[in-house]
């Protein structure tokens, strides 16, 4: 199962689920609730989301939608939330699979669904943001932003962030909708934002790091990097840890930009990387092994080529998906 | 029930071939062997469209300059839109133009937009680019629900961010998810060889452009490639529509020429292709077609506008080789086995070693097959200089 070029891991399972590549991407930031909520199963897709035991690999259940998934799916309460190709958000037993509830879109939904609060916000390719119920579906509000959404929000307590395809940040009410500031990068924004204290992090395809002021949108640093990003930021000890096209990841102290180290770790980097326990994570046709406060690699493991996916790490194991339509646990 | 017929004919490969290799120098040592036959199964036409290839203007090539249109790897939205209107009223002799853009498009047509991602994101179509050509569309009366950007592969296209970076509404398409994905092809049109004893022979025509889009506007990179010496108009709608054509080049040799020209000539795909804007803000000039060494990719800062495939890759094949020539690197058209490696890591950082014997000669096959015009003496090449 691949190699170890640097360092050493061991394989634990390996799984296929026979479809394709956009597996990689949905399980993206699946560490989010992975982590949280110490689940047993990791939900996986493409076309189909898969519920897979982490102990074995067995696929517990799986849910057929209409249309490709490339969606991050989300956890609220017993519901699994991911968006699809056919334009809608579905809710579904995390136990059984079965449709809860869904809701419509007028296009794709790629971005993962945030729940806070028991609102689940969610971006849609018809260029707007929606807040539903999460426990109905039922639609609360949306808001026209000026481009595609693909960048998953992040959430605060009154406030929802997120990055637009027209090149927008912006910050709207998250009880109504309403806009309460917008920022203009060079280009679209793919990348999902984090926010540190009061600072908001994202990258941008316009080549930049990006920390503003999230109460006014002010602009407090920006990091050049070789190319557009798409990745999105780690964040742990005050220092941000993010991927550029131009195949460096980048770690940036997050009050002042200074770069704390760039190591290349392949051609491109479009996945989001992963931090845990003093090591930084990242896909790029295959998986890399960091030490986050010097950069340098600690290992690399060649399943999966994925290049789009972060690994899911829980309890000392690393989950990663493969272009393949494969899933591995790796020690 | 699909109530069409289908016309079969066979392009005689071997003589399309040496057709195309009028130019060549070739090294006695290199035995380059003969392309089989291809059998074609493709759609009829009551007539032929006069904006199909070699379009409206046929031989007439406008390539616009200026260094402002990109810079520090970034591409200027604004600076494009300017080279943009100036090629297509220079193209048509308009004054205008939206007027110039209603000579291709019409309100009731849907229209799909060819782009070419591989070699995302070092060097592909520029969503700059894509994204001017949405707005002129729509300028000729197109609804954005009209017009789909698609290409083969959606990963590729991922790669670049055409989905997130494209305006709400459009239609944005990748044909295939992976490599044997073959749900998006059209089972009754196809070209067909047996190049190497491949287990599969044929080779279908994408079901959007079967089927699904009225007019195509095609948006090829200024690139070289490795088997078929430049990857510009031509192949990219060509290969950029049949599925299954990587098997036409097995290391060292490439049966690019003749397949290239033959696909670009099955209908509906050559009616349907009215316009080629080729993206020359970057050129490739060794190492495509998926290379990420800026080493290799010269900011050009050039587009080429044209109705004619043929005469816009006769003028990129130019531009490469003396860009190549500047270089120190060696032709195209060279054929000395010792530039030959198996390495591709040895490809992707030496610009004297190459994977195959190159068949640039493909742009001369689709000129003997109609396409256009390929003897560079010929072509009415406008050079506008803008900044």
């Amino acid at each position: 199962m691949g190699h170890a070029a640097a360092g050493q891991y061991e394989g634990r399972w390996a799984r296929s689920t026979a479809y394709r590549a956009t597996l990689a991407r949905s399980l993206a930031s699946a560490h989010r609730w992975f982590h949280s909520f110490r689940a047993r199963f990791a939900w996986l897709h493409l076309g189909k989301l898969h519920a897979i035991d982490v102990e074995t690999g067995r696929e517990k259940w799986n849910f057929a939608a209409p249309k490709q998934i490339y969606s991050t799916p989300s956890r609220f309460q017993e519901k699994v939330l991911f968006g699809c190709d056919d334009g809608k958000v579905y809710a579904v037993h995390q136990d059984s699979g079965t449709k809860l509830w869904e809701a419509s879109t007028g296009g794709e939904v790629w971005a993962s669904p945030v729940v806070r609060q028991g609102t689940a916000y969610f971006g849609s390719a018809d260029g707007h943001l929606y807040a539903a119920d999460a426990r109905t579906g039922k639609l609360r509000w949306k808001q026209a932003l000026g481009g595609r959404v693909y960048s998953t929000a992040y959430a605060a307590e009154r406030s929802i962030y997120v990055g637009c395809g027209d090149g927008h940040a912006h910050s709207l009410n998250a009880a109504t909708g309403k806009m309460q500031w917008s920022v203009l990068t060079g280009n679209g924004i793919d990348s999902s934002p984090a926010l540190v204290g009061g600072t908001l992090l994202f990258g941008s395809e316009d080549f930049f790091v990006y920390a503003l002021d999230a109460n006014s949108g002010a602009v407090l640093w920006k990091y050049e990097t070789g190319l557009g990003i798409s990745s999105s930021p780690a964040v742990a000890d005050d220092v941000a840890y993010i991927g550029s096209k131009d195949g460096f990841l980048y770690a940036l102290a997050v009050k002042t930009g200074e770069l704390k180290w760039k190591t290349r770790a392949g051609e491109v980097i479009t996945a989001p990387p992963v931090f845990s326990e003093g090591v930084v994570y990242v896909q790029s046709w295959g998986t890399l092994a960091l030490d986050a406060a010097t950069g340098k690699l600690l290992w690399r493991a060649g399943p999966g080529g994925s290049v789009q996916g972060a690994p899911v790490i829980a309890e000392g194991v690393v989950y990663v998906a493969g272009n393949g339509g494969e899933v591995y646990a790796l020690e | 029930m699909d109530r069409r017929t289908f016309v079969k004919r066979t392009c005689v490969g071997a003589a399309l071939f040496l057709g195309g290799m009028d130019a060549l120098a070739y090294d006695d040592e290199v035995k380059i062997p003969p392309p089989p036959p291809i059998d074609v199964r493709e759609a009829p036409l009551a007539k032929r469209s006069p904006l199909g290839m070699p379009g409206l203007y046929p031989g007439r090539v406008v390539e616009l300059s200026d260094h402002r249109s990109i810079a520090g790897n970034r591409v200027s939205q604004p600076i494009v839109r300017q080279m943009l209107e100036r090629g297509m009223r220079e193209l048509t002799g308009e004054s205008s133009a939206r007027a110039a853009w209603a000579k291709f498009v019409e309100p009731k047509d849907v229209v799909g937009i060819k782009i070419n991602p591989s070699g995302a994101p070092a060097c592909c179509s520029s969503p700059e680019l894509v994204r001017e050509i949405i707005n002129a569309v729509q300028s000729a009366g197109v609804p954005a629900r009209n017009i789909v950007v698609y290409d083969r592969f959606g990963y590729e296209m991922d790669m670049g961010g055409y989905q997130v970076l494209m305006p709400p509404g459009i239609r944005v398409l990748g044909v295939q998810d992976d490599r044997l994905d073959a749900s998006g092809y059209d089972a009754e049109i196809y070209c067909q060889a047996d190049f190497f004893g491949e287990w599969e022979t044929r080779s279908y025509m994408a079901s959007v452009v079967a089927r699904q889009v009225d007019k195509i506007i095609n948006v090829p990179t200024l690139k070289d490639h490795s088997a078929s010496g430049v990857t510009g108009c031509l192949k990219n709608v060509g290969y950029g529509t049949f599925n299954n054509v990587a098997r036409s080049h097995r290391a060292p040799f490439s049966f690019t020429n003749p397949l290239i020209g033959v696909m670009c000539s099955v209908e509906p795909l050559r009616s349907k292709t009215v316009l080629n804007i080729m993206d020359g803000t970057r050129m490739v000039w060794h190492g495509g077609p998926l290379t990420q060494n800026q080493s290799f990719i010269y900011q050009a800062g050039i587009l080429l506008v044209s109705t004619d495939p043929v005469a816009t890759d006769t003028i990129e094949l130019d531009l490469i080789e003396k860009k190549r020539q500047t270089e120190g690197a060696p032709s195209v058209w060279e054929r000395n086995p010792k530039s030959i490696t198996s390495n591709n890591g040895e490809f992707y950082q030496d610009a004297n070693k190459n994977l195959f014997y190159r068949q640039p000669g493909h742009i001369a096959v689709a000129g003997k097959l109609g396409l256009g015009e390929s003897d560079l003496k010929k072509i009415d090449h406008r050079q506008l200089l803008m900044g």
